[in-house]
C-alpha cells in the first residue's frame, strides 16, 4: 500500500539543553552506561563446543525421511516437497512400490530421494507440504562435509538421520497429520 | 646523563620499540575485552588463559596470511605507505619521557663562580639517567608535532596508491581531519609552554614536580580537554574514525591492504595513541610524580622502576579511557567533525592562550587560570545554547515534497 | 434464429443440435461433466452436469421443477438453462421473469449448485484420498470440480470400498479400481470408437467395477485413448506411470510424425525430455483421438542411441567434429561436386522433413546447379490402412471413425509439393540411387532405422561423397563420409502436410541435444545466410516462392491447419 502524506508524522529534533551542549556531561553519562555494563555484566554467551545449545523442538536443521511402523520409508513420492521447495534442492525418482508393500495400499514409493543440503535454505516448506509426514527437519545443526558430494543426501542417508535422531531421542516424530492423509487412514481390514 | 653511547642508545631504542609494539598488541586485546564487557559479551577467551595469548595469535595470523598486492595499485607507494605510517608513529617516541627524567640545567648568568656552578650542574646532569631516547631536546614538543603530522603521509599514500575510491575517500577524509586537528592540538599546549617557559617535556615535568601536587591539569583543564580530543582525532579513533568508517568506506584507506601491511597500518594507530598518551602524562599529569609517593623509594634503581611504573600506569589509564570513549560514543558526521575543530576547539584554544598570556603579563596567581578555563568552557556551552547548537550542527532546511510524490522522502537543501 | 438463454444470456444456436452443456459452452459458461464426451454417446450417468431447465414462450417462463442432466437435455428455441454458476453471470444482463413460486425466495441456480455439490459428495464416498500418489493429480477433473463445486469435508463415516487394482487390464494400461467414478467413458470408447468392446462394467451399485473379459485384455491400437478419456486417475498409462507429476509438464502443440494421418497432438515435456503425447482434438485432422503408435511412439526422441553430433569418417572410422569445421567442408565439397558433375549430385529429401526444411534444402541444391537432382527419400509403408471401429473379431466396420495409415511418414505430400516446384518429376530414392551418383546428400530423420534399410537394395552403390543425416545409425550412415545428426518432430518448428493435404504448423516442443543442429538451421548455414534461422520467416519465404503453399502466409491461420488443393502424386 502506498504511503500518503498523512501517514508521515513529522518530528522535530529534540532541543539540546545547556548540559548537553557542553558535550562532556553527556559523554560522561554515556560512559556511566557502558562502564556500568562492565561491572554488572549480563553475559548470555554460550560456550559452543563445550556447551550444546538448547534448541526448540521446531528448529529447522538437517532433514530426515521418516520410517513407518515396519521400517519402510514413509514417503510416497508425491513430489509435494519438491514442488514446494523454493530452492529446488529435492530430487525424487518415483517408482511403483514393491509388490509386498502394495497389500498395505502402498502404490508408489521413492526409488531415489536426494536432497542437496547445500542448496537447501532450511525453510521447512517440504515438511509443511508433506501429506504423509515423511519428511521432517531435525534439530541437527552441525552439518559438515568435506566435499559437495558429501552434502548431497540420498535416501539411505536421510533414513539414517531418522534412525540417529530417534535413537538419540532428540527428535521424536513431531508432525501428526490431519484426517485427510494417506498415512493417517486406517489400512483396510 | 652519561655521554652519548651508540650501543646503549641502540639497546634502548630496540627495547622501547619492542616494548611499545608488544604493548600495542595487548592494547588490541584490552580493546576487544573492554568492548565485549561493555556489550555483555565475553570477548576473546580461547587462546591462552582468559585469551591472554590472543595478541600472539593475531600477530601470527597477520604474518601467515596471504599477502595480496592487487594488480591495480601503484606498487612503490603501496608498499611504502605502511612503513611510512609506522615509521612516523615510532619516531614520535624519541622525545616522549617514559620514566624518570631530569631537565638539562639552565644556563647560569654570567657572574662569579658561574663556570663552576655550571660545570657542577653539568656533572650532576651527567649522572642522571633520563628515560627519554633523546633527552635534553629543547624543541621537544615541536619535534613531536612535526613528526606527528607526517603520519598523514602514510594515510594519503595508502589511499592514493590503492587506486580504489573507498581508499581515496578515506585518505582524503584522514588528511583533512589530521591537518585540521593539528591546530587545536598545538594551540592547546601553547599555554602550558607559556607557563613553564620551555618546550622541553622534561622541563615541563620538572616544573610540575617542583610544584608538588599542582600538576598543570589544575591550571589548564581546558587545554587538557582540547589536547585529548585532538589527540583522538589525530589517532583516527572513534568518535573520529571517519577515515576508516567501515559502514561507508569498507576499510577506508586500508581497504586494499592485507596481512602484515594491514597489521602495520592498524599498529601505527595504537603507537600514535601510546605516544600521545605519554605526552599527555608529561605535559598535564605530572609525568613520573604521584603526589610525592614516588619519593618513598630511595634506592636509585627501584626509584627509577617505580617512576617508570607511574608513568606507564598513567599512560595506561589514559589509553583505557580512550577505549572506554571509543565504545561509548558514536561517530561524528564529517561536517560536525570539521565544525568542532574550526568553530569550537580553535577559538577556545586561542582564548585560553589569551588568558594565559594575560595572567603571565599581569603577574596574577596561576589559580586564576583554573577559573578562566571553567569560564571559557561553560561560556562555550552558554553560547551554544543561545545559538541552538547551530555552530557544530547547522540546521538544514527540510523541504516537504509536493503532493503526488512518495511521502516520507525529504530533500535537504 | 433459435435462441437459448443460458444464465439469462441469449445465445443463437442456429441449426445445430446441441445439448445444454454445449449451449452453455457457446455462452461462455462451463458446465462440469465427467461422463459426457463430444465423441461418445450420452449416458448421463455421472450427474455432474445437472442444470435447471425451462422454456420461455411468449414472454412466459416455465421452469421444470427438478434439475436435469445437461448432457442429455437437448436445447431448442426458447430453452432456458440455469447452471450452478448463475450468480456469476454478467451483472448487466437483464434477468428473465423467473416465477417466484419456482425460486422460492432464493436465486435461480441454487438447486443446480446444490445438486452438483451433492453429486460430488456421492462420487467421493468411495474415492480414496490418494492424490499424492495418483498420477492424475493436477489434471484430475475430480480434484478440479471438488475444489470448485464441492464441499471441503467429507461426511462419510464408514470404511471406503477398496477393490483391488487391476494391472492385468492391458500390457500398457493399469486400472486403479478404487479411483473409478463409473463414468463409463472407457467402456463406451471401446464399444463405439475402437469397436473392440474389451471393457465392461461388472457388478452393480457401489460394487460396480470396470473390467475386461477373461482372457481378452484391452489390446487394440486405440486403447491408449481410454487413459486420456478417464476424468480421474483410475486408468493409468504404464508408460507414463510415476514418471513425472503433471504440473511439471509443459504442453506444446505437436503433429504426430508416425503416419500420414498427421494427428494433432499435445506434447508434454519437461527439461527437454518428452514424457507423454496426448491427442489434441482437431476435426480437420483426426478428430478426438490418436493411436497407440503415435501415443507411445515418442521414445525414439529420448533414445540414447541417437546420433547426437556430426561425425567425420576418416580411414573407416568416424570421429566427432565441430559444426564450425563441418559446415564449411560440406559447402566446399558440394560446390566442387556440382562444378565437376552437376547431374551426379543428388539430394534426397525424406518425407520426415518439414516443408520449410525441404524448401531450404531444395533452394540450396538447386542453387548449386539447375542440373542437381532432387529425390524423395524412402517412404515407409507398413501393411494396409487400419480403420476403426472394428467388430469383436477384428473386421473393419463402417462408418470409419479413425484410420491408421500404412504410410508411416508425416509429410510425403508436403515434400513432394516442394520437389515439384523445383523440378518436373518426383524421383523416388531407389531410382535416383542407381543412376551414376557422384555425390549424395541424404536428409533422413527416420525414427525407425529399418525404414531406410528396407528400401535400399543390395545393388546400391555408395557414391564418393555421401552425407547422411539421420536420427539413428542406418545402412546409409554406415557408408557415409559425413554423418550428421537429425532432429525429431518434437525438436523442430515447421509444417507437415498430411495425407489429405492438411498443412499443420507446429512449434518446437523440446530442444535437441546440445550438439545437434536442426535441418532448417543447417540448410540456412549452407545457403550462406547468417544468424539463427526463424522458421516463420522461412515459411513466409516458402509461401511467396511456392504457389501451392501461399496459404501458409496468412497470419490468422486456423489452429486446425490449412487445407490445400494439392494435386495428388
Amino acid at each position: 500500500m502506498p504511503r500518503t502524506e498523512s501517514d508521515v508524522r513529522w518530528v522535530d529534533e529534540p532541543r539540546l539543553g545547556f548540559w548537553e551542549q557542553l558535550y562532556i556531561p553527556a559523554m560522561l553519562d554515556g560512559l556511566k552506561t557502558t562502564i556500568g555494563h562492565i561491572f554488572r555484566p549480563q553475559v548470555r554467551t554460550e560456550q559452543y563446543p563445550e556447551q550444546e545449545p538448547k534448541l526448540p523442538g521446531n528448529y529447522r536443521g538437517v532433514h530426515r525421511l521418516n520410517r513407518d511402523e515396519e521400517g519402510r520409508v514413509k514417503c510416497v513420492a508425491c513430489y509435494m516437497c519438491a514442488t514446494a521447495c523454493p530452492a529446488h534442492c529435492i530430487d525424487i525418482v518415483a517408482a511403483p512400490a514393491p509388490t509386498e508393500w502394495q497389500k498395505d495400499g502402498r502404490e508408489k514409493y521413492p526409488e531415489t530421494f536426494v536432497i542437496d543440503e547445500l542448496r537447501c535454505i532450511y525453510c521447512g516448506m517440504c515438511e509443511e507440504a508433506c501429506p504423509v509426514d515423511a519428511i521432517e527437519l531435525t534439530t541437527l545443526y552441525d552439518l559438515t562435509g568435506l566435499s559437495r558430494e558429501q552434502m548431497v543426501f540420498d535416501k539411505e542417508k536421510l533414513l539414517s538421520v531418522f534412525d540417529q535422531t530417534t535413537k538419540a531421542g532428540t527428535d521424536p516424530v513431531r508432525t501428526r497429520s490431519g484426517r485427510l492423509s494417506v498415512a493417517s487412514e486406517t489400512p483396510p481390514g | 646523563m652519561p655521554a652519548f653511547d651508540p650501543t646503549t642508545t641502540a639497546i634502548v631504542i630496540v627495547c622501547l620499540m619492542a616494548g611499545v609494539l608488544g604493548l600495542c598488541g595487548f592494547l588490541t586485546l584490552s580493546e576487544r575485552k573492554i568492548s565485549a564487557w561493555m556489550q555483555d559479551r565475553l570477548g576473546p577467551n580461547r587462546v591462552g588463559p582468559f585469551g591472554l595469548l590472543q595478541p600472539l595469535a593475531d600477530g601470527g595470523k597477520f604474518f601467515l596470511k596471504e599477502e595480496v598486492i592487487p594488480s591495480h595499485v601503484d606498487k612503490v607507494f603501496y608498499v611504502m605507505a605502511p612503513s611510512v605510517a609506522v615509521g612516523t608513529a615510532l619516531l614520535a617516541l624519541a622525545v616522549v619521557p617514559f620514566g624518570p627524567t631530569a631537565p638539562p640545567p639552565d644556563p647560569v648568568p654570567v657572574a662569579a663562580g658561574a663556570v663552576a656552578t655550571f660545570e657542577q650542574a653539568q656533572a650532576e646532569y651527567q649522572n642522571q639517567t633520563n628515560f627519554v631516547l633523546a633527552p635534553g631536546l629543547d624543541v621537544g614538543v615541536l619535534y613531536l608535532f612535526a613528526v606527528g603530522s607526517l603520519a598523514v603521509y602514510g594515510v594519503v599514500l595508502a589511499g592514493w596508491s590503492a587506486n580504489n575510491k573507498y581508499s581515496l575517500l578515506g585518505a582524503l577524509r584522514a588528511s583533512a581531519q589530521i591537518i585540521s586537528y593539528e591546530i587545536p592540538l598545538g594551540m592547546a599546549v601553547l599555554g602550558v609552554f607559556l607557563i613553564v617557559g620551555s618546550l622541553n617535556p622534561e622541563k615541563v615535568i620538572a616544573w610540575q614536580t617542583a610544584n608538588g601536587v599542582w600538576w598543570l591539569v589544575v591550571f589548564q583543564p581546558l587545554a587538557l580537554l582540547l589536547f585529548m580530543t585532538a589527540q583522538y582525532a589525530e589517532a583516527n579513533r572513534l568518535p573520529f574514525d571517519l577515515p576508516e568508517a567501515e559502514q561507508e568506506l569498507v576499510g577506508g584507506y586500508h581497504t586494499e591492504y592485507s596481512a602484515l601491511k594491514l597489521g602495520l597500518m592498524l599498529l601505527s594507530e595504537y603507537v600514535h595513541l601510546v605516544a600521545g598518551s605519554l605526552m599527555l602524562v608529561a605535559l598535564f599529569l605530572g609525568g613520573w610524580s604521584l603526589f610525592g609517593l614516588e619519593g618513598f623509594v630511595t634506592h636509585p634503581v627501584w626509584a627509577a622502576a617505580v617512576k617508570t611504573l607511574i608513568v606507564c600506569g598513567k599512560m595506561f589509564a589514559l589509553v583505557i579511557f580512550a577505549q572506554f570513549v571509543r565504545w561509548t560514543i558514536p561517530r561524528f558526521r564529517f561536517d560536525q567533525l570539521m565544525n568542532i575543530a574550526w568553530k569550537v576547539m580553535i577559538p577556545l584554544a586561542l582564548l585560553n592562550l589569551l588568558c594565559v598570556m594575560a595572567v603571565k603579563q599581569l603577574g596574577w596567581p596561576l589559580g586564576v587560570l583554573t577559573g578562566t578555563s571553567a569560564v571559557l568552557f561553560l561560556g562555550a556551552g552558554v553560547v551554544s545554547v543561545r545559538l541552538s547548537g547551530s555552530v557544530t550542527n547547522p540546521k538544514r532546511k527540510v523541504v516537504k515534497l509536493p503532493p503526488g510524490l512518495p511521502a516520507g522522502v525529504t530533500y535537504a537543501s | 434464429m433459435p435462441t437459448v438463454y443460458v444464465n439469462d444470456k441469449p445465445v443463437e444456436i442456429g441449426t445445430r443440435k446441441l445439448n445444454c452443456v454445449q449451449a452453455a459452452d457457446l455462452a461462455g459458461v462451463f458446465v462440469p461433466h465427467y461422463c459426457w464426451h463430444e465423441a461418445l454417446t450420452v449416458v448421463a450417468s455421472c450427474r455432474m452436469c445437472l442444470v435447471e431447465v425451462g422454456e420461455l414462450k411468449d414472454g412466459k417462463l416455465t421452469m421444470q421443477p427438478k434439475v436435469v442432466p445437461g448432457c442429455q437435455t437437448p436445447v431448442k428455441d426458447g430453452t432456458v438453462v440455469v447452471t450452478g454458476e448463475y450468480a456469476k453471470r454478467h451483472p448487466a444482463l437483464p434477468a428473465l421473469p423467473y416465477d417466484p413460486g419456482y425460486t422460492k425466495g432464493g436465486q435461480p441456480g441454487e438447486r443446480a449448485k446444490k445438486a452438483q455439490a451433492d453429486t460430488l459428495e456421492g462420487l467421493l464416498i468411495n474415492h480414496p484420498l490418494d492424490c499424492p500418489v495418483c498420477d492424475k493429480a493436477g489434471e484430475c477433473k475430480l480434484q478440479d470440480f471438488s475444489f470448485k463445486y464441492g464441499r471441503s469435508e467429507s461426511r462419510m463415516v464408514d470404511a471406503k470400498n477398496t477393490p483391488p487394482n487391476k494391472p492385468h487390464l492391458s500390457s500398457k494400461i493399469t486400472l486403479f479400481t478404487d479411483r473409478c467414478i463409473m463414468c463409463t467413458r472407457c467402456v463406451r470408447f471401446t464399444r463405439e470408437v475402437s469397436g473392440t468392446s474389451e471393457l465392461m462394467v461388472t457388478n452393480r451399485g457401489h460394487h460396480e467395477e470396470i473390467d475386461v473379459f477373461p482372457g481378452r485384455p484391452l489390446e487394440n491400437k486405440l486403447a491408449g485413448n481410454v487413459v486420456e478419456l478417464c476424468p480421474v486417475g483410475a486408468l493409468g498409462s504404464k508408460d507414463f506411470l510415476y514418471k513425472q507429476r503433471v504440473w511439471y509438464l509443459k504442453t506444446t502443440d505437436g503433429v504426430c510424425s508416425r503416419c500420414a494421418t498427421g494427428c494433432s497432438t499435445a506434447v508434454d515435456h519437461n527439461k527437454d525430455i518428452v514424457y507423454r503425447v496426448n491427442a489434441r482434438p482437431n476435426p480437420e485432422a483426426q478428430g478426438h483421438f490418436i493411436c497407440d503408435d503415435g501415443r507411445y511412439g515418442y521414445h525414439f526422441a529420448n533414445s540414447t542411441e541417437r546420433i547426437t553430433r556430426p561425425l567425420l569418417r576418416a580411414d573407416g572410422a568416424t570421429r566427432p567434429a565441430p559444426w564450425s569445421a563441418v559446415t564449411p567442408r560440406l559447402r566446399e565439397a558440394f560446390d566442387r561436386a556440382a562444378a565437376e558433375n552437376p547431374a551426379g549430385v543428388v539430394a534426397v529429401l525424406s518425407p520426415f522433413l518439414t516443408v520449410e526444411e525441404a524448401f531450404l534444402y531444395a533452394t540450396y541444391f538447386k542453387g548449386l546447379s539447375a542440373d542437381v537432382r532432387l529425390a524423395l527419400g524412402p517412404v515407409p509403408v507398413v501393411g494396409q490402412d487400419d480403420t476403426y471401429p472394428k467388430d469383436v473379431r477384428g473386421n473393419p466396420v463402417e462408418p470409419v471413425r479413425f484410420t491408421i495409415r500404412a504410410e508411416k511418414c508425416p509429410n510425403r505430400r508436403g515434400v513432394e509439393a516442394v520437389l515439384r516446384h523445383f523440378q518436373k518429376d518426383i524421383v523416388p530414392f531407389d531410382a535416383a540411387a542407381r543412376e551414376g551418383v557422384a555425390a549424395m546428400w541424404f536428409a533422413g530423420g527416420y525414427p525407425d532405422r529399418d525404414a531406410v534399410g528396407a528400401d535400399t537394395g543390395t545393388d546400391w552403390k555408395t557414391p564418393g561423397l555421401l552425407v547422411a543425416q539421420d536420427l539413428f545409425p542406418t545402412v546409409v550412415t554406415a557408408a557415409a563420409g559425413f554423418v550428421l545428426p537429425a532432429t525429431s518432430a518434437f525438436e523442430k518448428d515447421g509444417t507437415f502436410v498430411n495425407h489429405a493435404g492438411l498443412a499443420q504448423t507446429f512449434p518446437r516442443a523440446v530442444r535437441p541435444p546440445v550438439e545437434v543442429r536442426t535441418e532448417l538451421q543447417l540448410a540456412y548455414d549452407l545457403l550462406g545466410r547468417r544468424g539463427l534461422v526463424q522458421a516463420g520467416a522461412v515459411r513466409a519465404e516458402l509461401a511467396r516462392a511456392v504457389p501451392a503453399f501461399a496459404g501458409l502466409a496468412a497470419a490468422d491461420r486456423p489452429a486446425t491447419g490449412v487445407r490445400f488443393a494439392l494435386e495428388m502424386a
